[in-house]
C-alpha cells in the first residue's frame, strides 16, 4: 500500500547528519563528541547506535536549553568542552551541530577560536562540523566530519610515502578486513576512519571508555603529504569530500573507487593497490577462486531471487551490483538519501540484468521512504529484502525474508561484525541470500505443486498430511471416530477479533449456550495452563488442546502462544489445534508449525470479494480497518496464502465455511474447491446460528435437507467433516458431552483469617506518597491514606489532601513552597488526621507529635509499607 | 586516571549514611557530563504513543521521527497505526521558509488516505524557533475535517523528559469531554502504564479478578474512544507517577475524580496495589475477592520464585531507571530476593523520591540522579554490584564491565508487572546473573 504522500515521510528510510558526523568520529583515536544541541539528540543517537553495536556508545551534548536558545549556546558548549575533557581527557573533539544549533546560528567555529584562547592549556584538537539533521542524512554527515577532520587537521605537507584510504560508512567487522587486506598488500597507509576496534572492542579486564582505536590524529595531519588517496565511496557529496579537499588543497592525487562489494569492484581496488605498488596476497587470491566458486554454486538459487534493496547510497550501489553480478535482479532499489546521481548509476546496473530475466519492471527511488519501497516491493514482486533491520516490518508484512547487512541492525546481535566488503564479504552475502531463498521455497514447494498438480481430489493429501497422520486420528474434529473417544480442551484465552462478521457476537458467560464465540471468561495463559492441567487430571482420554477464541487465535498471538508453550512443556504429547479467520496467518504459520500445532482450522465463509464483503463487515489489517470489498479481499488473500504456508510445513488443515442462505449457499461449493487446492484436508460446511445481537441475527437458515445436499456436492472437491457440534471457546470433554462449565475454576477456598478478634477497627493516617511505603515527613505530607485496621486486615477508607502540603500545583509533583509557611502545613496535617486514633508517618517534629499527643492520637514513625505499618499501629493500640 | 565526578555533579551524588541533605535534582543536566537522559519530545512521545489509532505526525526535520520509530514495546489490541513513523521531514527550504505550510498539505493528504479521527502533531526543537504556528495549523485541521488535531510543542531544550510528560498530559485533557458530558460514575482508569509486553492487560485482568470494571486506560493499548469515556470513572489509579500523576491531578480538579498510586511491580506492591484499588472503588465483595486472589496468587508466584531466591541471595543489584516511583518499587523487589541494592539511580526522579529512596536502602549505598557512564561505572566497580537494572543504553557499559544486565525500559517483550512479572523479573535476574558466561569474562 503506498499512500503517494509527498508531504509526509511514512516510516524513514534514512536518519540525521549527526548520526552519521559522531559515528565517524568514532574511528579516530581518543576522540570524543559533542553534539550542540538538545539533550536529546544526543540520547537518540546514542541508543540508536549501542543496539546496533552492541558497544557502549558515549556522547556529550551541550544540553541547550531555553536561555541558551535565546541567547546563544556559547556558555553550555564551553562548559560541555570543559566537562568532557575532565571526564574523559580525549585528544580530538569532534564538536556536531544539531538542527537547533544551526537554525539559532551558533558560530562553533568562533566559539572554539574563544575558547582557546581562554583556554591555552587546552591540549584536545577541536574539529567543528556543521550538520545540520535537515540539511541531509547520516550518509553526508558521515563525510562532512571526515572533511572537517582532514581540513582542520591536515595541515602537514611533508610528502611521504603512504596512501590516504578514506571509506563511507562501513562496519567495524569490514573497516578490520581492509585494513588486513592494505597491511598484508604491503602498503603504507592511512585508513579513516577506523572503527574497527572503537565499535567492535573486545571484552578486556579493564574497562577504557576513552575509545583508544583508531586513526590516530597525527596520522591525520599528514594525509596532507600522501602520494594519492583512494576514496572508497561512488556518491559522497563533492563539498565535502575529503578526498576532494586533499586534492585541491594539498595536490593529493584522488582516486575514486566504488565501495569494494562483489566481485567487480575488489577487483577494480585490488587493481589499484596493485598499481600503487602493493602485492595482493597468494590469500586473497584465493579468496577471489572461493568467491566465484561459491557464485556458481549460488547462481540458479539466487537467479530466482527479486530483491529490494535499501539503505545509504554507496551500500545500495554496491549491493545491487553484487546481486546483478549473481543473475539475482534488484527489482526495486532505494535510498532514503537525496542523492542526484543515484538513480542513474542504479538505472545503468538494473537495467541489462532485468531485461536478462525477461523482467520489466524495477523501480530506482531516490528520497525515498519505506511507504514508498513497500509499495514497490509490491509492484514489482521482490522476494527478498536486503538492507537494516528498519526492513523487518515490511518483511514482516509481507512475509519476505530480509537479510540484515547494515547498519542499523536493532533487532539481532552482531551489527557489528556484519560483513559485506571484498570477496569474502561478498561471498558470505551471496550464501546468505541463496539460502533465505532456498528456505523460503522448501517452506511451501510441496504444497504449491500439490495444490496445483494433483487432482485426484478423492484422496486425502499424500505426504505432509501423513506425518501428522496419528495425530490426525487422535483429534476429535478432523477424526469422525476419535470424536467418540478423543476429548478435547478449548483454552478461551484469546478474545480480540480482528475482522467483524456478521453472524458473529462474541459473549462471555453464558454457559448454557454452545457455539463458538461463547465462553465464561477470558483466561490468561497462567489461568488456562491451570484449567488445562486440571481437566487433563480429570479426564485421562483429552488429546487435543485448542485455542478457539472467543475471538481468534493469531489476533492474540502472544496469549495464544504462551499457552501453547506452557501446555507444551507440560505434556509433550497433546495435539495442538486451533482456529482462526486466517487474516494473519501469513505472519504465524511459520511459527504456528515451529511451535508444534498439527492441526489448524480457517473460517473461509467466500471466494469471492463481493460476496465475502456481504458477510464480513470490516477487517482491521496492520493497524487499517478496511471495509467492504478491500476487506474481504485482504482477508481472502492471506487466507490463501496462509493456508498454503500452513500445508506446506505439514500443518494439516481444516476449512470451516459457515453457510448463509442467500448469501454464500450457492458459493459454497467454489470454497470448497479453492481448499482443496491450497491443500486442506477436511471442510467443514456449517450451519450459521442466527445469534441475537448480530447482524444476521433474523436470516432465514437453510434446511436440513439442502445443507446435506451442499455437503455431498463439496465432498466431490474435498472430505467433509459430518460430526461438527459447533463447540464453545471454552469447550472440554468429548464432542458429545461438553462439561466446560462443570470444570471451570472453583474459587480455592482460602483459609479464613484467623479468628483473633481484635475489637472495633481503628482508623490510622498514614503519610505516604507513593501510597506502597510509609515515606513522609508528617509536616511536609501532601496527603494522608486514612485506613481502617483491626490489626488483622486493613481497609483503605480514602485518600486526603493535607491542605498545607504541596498539592503539586503547576508542576507534576512540584512542591508550593512559597505558599504557605511551615506552622501552617504543620496546622493543615493536624486537621487533616484529627478524626484518627493514630499516624504514622517516616518522620514527625517533636512539636506536631506532642500537639497529637494532646489530642489522643497515637504517633509511629517507621519506613515500612503501609499495610504491615497499618497492622502493626491498630494491633498496638488494640 | 583522570576524574570520574565532576565537580558540578557531586550534590547529584549521595550515599545516606555520609549525608543527610537533599540530593540535587529535578534540574537541567549538566553540559559535557554525558547524560543519559533523553528530552521533552522524548517524554511526549513515550506518553502519548501508545494511543493506537492516534495518527502521530512529528513535524521537524527526519532524525526525531527516525529514532522513536516503533522502538517502544507498547502492544494494542486493535489498530497498529501507531507503530508507523510519520514526519514532516523538513528540508533546508522549509527551514528557511517556513514548515507549516508543508504541515497543513501532509495532514490534507493524511485526511486522503488514512482518514484518522485524532492527530497528535509532535513540534520539535526548531518549530518555534523558525515560527511555524503548529496551533493555527491544528485548528485549522480541526475545522475543515471535523476531527481532533492537538498540538504537542516539544521542542527538546525547553526542559527535559518530564516537561514532555506534562505537555502530553496536557494533550490528553484537550482530548476529553468537558465535565457535564461524562456519564454514570463506574470503574477505574488506569494511569502510567504503557502496555509495554502485554502489561496493561495484565492489570485489567486483576481488575477483572476482584469485579471492579475499568474505563480508560492511560495510554497503554488505548484509542481515542476509549479515551474519551475517562470522565466517567470513580478512581484513577496512577502506575508511573512521573508521566501521569500532574494528570491525574487535573482530572481530580477538573472532574473531581480522586486518584491512588498503584505499583504493580513485586508481589508485596502488587497485592498492595489491587487491595488499596477494590478498598477505594470496589464493593466488599471486591475487597474480599482482592484479599482472597492476592494471597492466593503471591502464595502461588512465592513458591514459584522461591528455587530462584536461593541462587539470587546475596548479589548485589545496581539501579539506574527512569522514574523514581519505579526505582522504589526495584529497591524492594530485589529485598523480596534477597538481593542488596548497592546503587539507585534516575534520570528524572524527584525530590520526595530520593527521600524514599534514601530511607529504604542501606547507609552505604550510592544514590544519584541524571548520574552518566562515568559514574555508573565507577560506583558499580566500587559496589561490586553483579546486575544492572536498565535500558538499553546502559547495557553495553554493563557488559563491558562484567555485569549482568536486566532491561527495565521500553524495548523488553516480556512483562514485568504484575504476578506475572515477579516470575519473569526473577528468571531473567537469575539467567543474566548465574550466567556462566562471566565464570570466563571475570577470570
Amino acid at each position: 500500500m503506498s499512500s503517494g504522500m509527498v508531504n509526509l515521510n511514512t516510516n524513514p528510510c534514512k536518519m540525521c547528519m549527526p548520526m552519521g558526523a559522531v559515528s565517524a568520529f568514532y574511528g579516530v583515536a581518543r576522540c570524543m563528541s559533542l553534539l550542540h544541541g538538545s539533550q536529546g539528540c544526543s540520547t537518540y543517537i546514542r541508543r540508536h547506535m549501542a543496539t546496533h553495536y552492541n558497544e557502549p556508545v558515549d556522547i556529550a551534548s551541550s544540553s541547550l536549553t531555553e536561555e541558551g536558545t535565546v541567547f546563544g549556546g556559547e556558555k553550555n558548549l564551553v562548559r560541555g568542552l570543559d566537562n568532557l575533557i575532565k571526564l574523559y581527557r580525549p585528544e580530538v573533539i569532534g564538536i556536531a551541530t544539531t538542527c537547533l544549533a544551526e537554525t539559532i546560528g551558533e558560530d562553533v567555529p568562533s566559539i572554539v577560536r574563544r575558547y582557546y584562547e581562554s583556554r591555552p592549556d587546552c591540549a584536545a584538537k577541536i574539529v567543528a562540523v556543521a550538520s545540520a539533521g535537515y540539511s541531509g542524512t547520516q550518509y553526508e554527515g558521515w563525510f562532512r566530519a571526515l572533511h572537517a577532520l582532514v581540513s582542520q587537521t591536515a595541515v602537514n605537507r611533508v610528502r611521504h610515502d603512504g596512501l590516504n584510504v578514506i571509506t563511507g560508512p562501513v562496519s567495524p567487522a569490514d573497516t578490520r578486513a581492509l585494513k588486513n587486506l592494505l597491511r598484508a598488500a604491503g602498503l603504507s597507509f592511512t585508513l579513516l576512519p577506523d572503527i574497527s576496534d572503537n565499535l567492535d572492542g573486545g571484552h578486556a579486564a579493564d574497562y577504557e571508555r576513552l575509545p583508544a582505536g583508531g586513526t590516530p590524529l597525527e596520522r591525520i595531519a599528514r594525509m596532507g603529504g600522501a602520494r594519492a588517496t583512494l576514496e572508497l565511496a561512488t556518491f559522497p557529496p563533492e563539498s565535502h569530500s575529503p578526498g576532494r579537499w586533499l586534492e585541491e588543497t594539498h595536490s593529493v592525487p584522488l582516486l575514486r573507487l566504488n565501495m569494494p562489494v562483489g566481485l567487480r569492484d575488489t577487483d577494480a581496488f585490488l587493481k589499484a593497490l596493485e598499481d600503487l605498488g602493493g602485492t595482493i596476497p597468494e590469500e586473497t587470491l584465493r579468496e577471489r577462486g572461493r568467491c566465484l566458486d561459491a557464485m556458481i554454486d549460488a547462481h540458479k538459487y539466487n537467479a530466482l531471487g527479486r530483491a529490494a534493496i535499501f539503505g545509504e547510497p554507496d551500500m545500495v550501489y554496491g549491493l545491487a551490483r553484487l546481486a546483478c553480478e549473481n543473475g539475482l535482479v534488484p527489482v526495486v532499489a532505494a535510498t532514503g538519501c537525496n542523492c542526484p546521481a543515484f538513480r542513474d548509476a542504479l538505472e545503468r546496473e538494473i537495467r541489462p540484468a532485468a531485461d536478462n530475466a525477461l523482467l520489466e519492471r524495477a523501480s530506482v527511488l531516490n528520497f525515498a521512504d519505506f511507504d514508498d519501497i513497500g509499495a514497490a516491493v509490491a509492484a514489482n514482486g521482490a522476494n527478498l529484502l536486503i538492507g537494516n533491520s528498519d526492513g523487518r516490518r515490511l518483511a514482516q508484512e509481507r512475509g519476505i525474508p530480509l537479510i540484515r547487512c547494515a547498519f542499523p541492525v536493532h533487532d539481532h546481535v552482531g551489527g557489528q561484525r556484519i560483513r559485506v566488503l571484498g570477496y569474502s564479504g561478498a561471498l558470505r552475502l551471496l550464501d546468505s541470500f541463496a539460502n533465505a531463498l532456498i528456505s523460503r521455497r522448501d517452506a511451501s514447494f510441496r504444497a504449491e505443486l500439490l495444490a496445483r498438480h494433483h487432482k485426484d481430489a478423492g484422496n486425502a493429501a499424500p505426504g505432509p498430511a501423513r506425518s501428522n497422520a496419528e495425530k490426525t486420528a487422535r483429534h476429535p474434529c478432523f477424526s469422525a471416530k476419535a470424536g467418540r473417544t478423543a476429548a478435547r480442551l478449548h483454552l478461551p484465552v484469546a478474545p480480540a477479533c480482528n475482522i467483524s462478521c456478521n453472524y458473529c457476537a462474541r459473549a462471555f458467560d453464558c454457559p448454557n449456550e454452545s457455539r463458538p464465540g461463547v465462553t465464561t471468561a477470558i483466561l490468561s495463559p497462567e489461568e488456562a495452563f491451570a484449567r488445562f492441567a486440571r481437566v487433563k487430571a480429570a479426564m485421562p482420554n483429552l488429546t487435543v488442546v485448542g485455542i478457539a477464541g472467543p475471538g481468534d487465535a493469531l489476533a492474540n498471538f502472544s496469549e495464544t502462544a504462551e499457552t501453547l508453550r506452557l501446555v507444551r512443556e507440560a505434556d509433550p504429547e497433546i495435539v495442538f489445534c486451533l482456529s482462526t479467520n486466517g487474516l494473519l496467518l501469513p505472519l504465524y504459520a511459520a511459527q504456528l508449525a515451529g511451535m508444534g500445532v498439527s492441526h489448524v482450522t480457517v473460517t473461509i465463509n467466500a471466494v469471492n470479494p463481493a460476496i465475502g464483503a456481504r458477510i464480513c463487515q470490516h477487517v482491521t489489517y496492520m493497524g487499517v480497518t478496511y471495509e467492504g470489498e478491500a476487506g474481504a479481499a485482504i482477508l481472502m488473500a492471506n487466507q490463501f496464502a496462509g493456508l498454503r504456508l500452513l500445508t506446506g510445513a505439514g500443518v494439516a488443515c481444516k476449512v470451516n465455511i459457515v453457510l448463509i442462505k442467500g448469501v454464500n449457499d450457492a458459493h459454497v461449493e467454489d470454497v470448497a474447491r479453492k481448499a482443496a487446492s491450497l491443500g486442506a484436508s477436511i471442510a467443514n460446511v456449517m450451519q450459521m446460528i442466527p445469534v441475537k445481537g448480530s447482524a444476521f441475527e433474523d436470516m432465514p437458515l437453510v434446511s436440513n435437507r439442502e445443507h446435506t445436499a451442499l455437503r455431498k456436492r463439496c465432498e466431490a472437491h474435498i472430505p467433509q467433516m459430518y460430526h461438527c457440534r459447533q463447540c464453545r471457546a471454552d469447550a472440554a470433554g468429548l464432542l458429545d458431552e461438553d462439561r466446560s462449565f462443570s470444570l471451570r475454576e472453583i474459587a480455592p477456598r482460602t483459609p479464613a483469617a484467623p479468628e483473633r478478634k481484635m475489637g472495633r477497627p481503628v482508623r490510622v493516617a498514614v503519610a505516604s506518597r507513593s501510597g506502597v511505603v510509609v515515606d513522609q515527613h508528617f509536616g511536609f505530607a501532601e496527603q494522608f491514606y486514612i485506613y481502617e485496621s483491626d490489626g488483622v486486615s486493613t481497609r483503605l477508607v480514602e485518600t486526603r489532601r493535607s491542605p498545607g502540603g504541596g498539592g503539586g500545583c503547576g508542576r507534576c509533583g512540584g512542591r508550593r513552597a512559597d505558599a504557605v509557611s511551615e506552622t501552617g502545613k504543620i496546622a493543615g496535617a493536624l486537621e487533616t488526621v484529627a478524626d484518627c486514633r493514630a499516624v504514622v508517618a517516616m518522620r514527625i517534629g517533636d512539636s506536631p507529635a506532642k500537639q497529637l499527643a494532646r489530642k489522643g492520637i497515637a504517633v509511629f514513625s517507621t519506613y515500612e509499607s503501609i499495610d504491615k505499618a497499618v497492622r502493626d499501629a491498630a494491633a498496638r493500640l488494640a | 586516571m583522570y576524574a570520574h565526578i565532576l565537580e558540578e555533579r557531586k550534590s547529584s551524588i549521595k550515599s545516606p549514611a555520609r549525608d543527610s541533605t537533599p540530593i540535587r535534582c529535578e534540574a537541567a543536566s549538566v553540559a559535557g557530563a554525558v547524560s543519559q537522559r533523553a528530552c521533552v519530545y522524548c517524554g511526549a512521545r513515550v506518553v502519548l504513543n501508545p494511543v493506537a489509532d492516534a495518527f502521530h505526525i512529528v513535524h521537524g526535520p527526519i532524525g526525531c521521527a527516525s529514532y522513536t520509530w516503533d522502538i517502544r514495546g507498547s502492544l494494542s489490541s486493535g489498530p497498529q497505526l501507531y507503530r508507523n513513523s510519520f514526519s514532516t521531514d523538513l528540508q533546508e527550504r522549509d527551514v528557511v521558509f517556513g514548515g507549516a505550510e508543508k504541515l497543513a498539505s501532509a495532514i490534507d493528504e493524511v485526511m486522503g488516505v488514512y482518514a484518522p479521527r485524532l492527530i497528535f502533531v509532535y513540534a520539535t526543537c526548531i518549530v518555534g524557533v523558525i515560527g511555524d504556528d503548529v496551533e493555527a495549523v491544528c485548528r485549522e485541521a480541526e475545522r475543515k475535517y471535523g476531527i481532533r488535531a492537538v498540538p504537542v510543542k516539544a521542542p527538546g531544550f525547553s526542559g527535559n523528559k518530564s516537561t514532555g510528560y506534562r505537555l502530553a498530559c496536557d494533550a490528553l485533557m484537550r482530548l476529553l469531554p468537558p465535565r457535564e458530558k461524562r456519564g454514570k460514575r463506574e470503574g477505574v482508569n488506569i494511569l502510567g502504564d504503557y502496555n509495554l509486553a502485554g502489561e496493561m492487560w495484565i492489570i485489567k485482568s486483576y481488575m477483572r479478578e476482584i469485579g471492579i470494571p475499568v474505563v480508560s486506560t492511560f495510554t497503554g493499548d488505548a484509542t481515542y474512544e476509549r479515551l474519551l469515556k475517562a470522565p466517567s470513572a470513580r478512581l484513577n489509579v496512577v502506575q508511573c507517577a512521573g508521566s501521569m500523576l500532574y494528570l491525574a491531578e487535573r482530572m481530580e480538579r477538573e472532574y473531581g475524580i480522586p486518584w491512588v498510586k498503584a505499583s504493580f511491580f513485586g508481589l508485596e506492591d502488587t497485592g498492595t496495589a489491587i487491595r488499596q484499588v477494590a478498598d477505594l472503588a470496589g464493593s466488599p465483595a471486591a475487597r474480599r475477592k482482592a484479599a482472597d486472589f492476592t494471597r492466593r496468587e503471591s502464595g502461588r508466584v512465592a513458591r514459584l520464585v522461591a528455587p530462584y531466591h536461593r541462587r539470587l541471595a546475596g548479589k548485589k543489584a545496581a539501579i539506574f531507571v527512569g522514574g523514581g516511583f519505579k526505582a522504589i518499587s526495584l529497591v524492594r523487589q530485589f529485598r523480596e530476593m534477597g538481593m542488596e541494592t548497592v546503587l539507585v539511580g534516575t534520570q528524572t526522579g524527584r525530590a520526595d523520591e530520593y527521600e524514599v529512596l534514601g530511607k529504604l536502602v542501606s547507609p552505604d549505598t550510592v544514590i544519584l540522579d541524571d548520574a552518566n557512564p562515568a559514574e555508573l561505572e565507577k560506583f558499580m566497580r566500587e559496589k561490586g554490584a553483579d546486575i544492572l537494572v536498565g535500558g538499553v543504553k546502559e547495557r553495553p557499559l554493563a557488559y563491558k564491565l562484567g555485569i549482568a544486565f536486566c532491561d527495565h525500559n521500553h524495548e523488553r517483550k516480556h512483562a514485568l508487572a504484575g504476578y506475572e512479572g515477579v516470575e519473569n523479573f526473577t528468571r531473567e535476574v537469575n539467567l543474566s546473573v548465574n550466567s556462566p558466561v562471566w565464570r570466563y569474562a571475570r577470570g
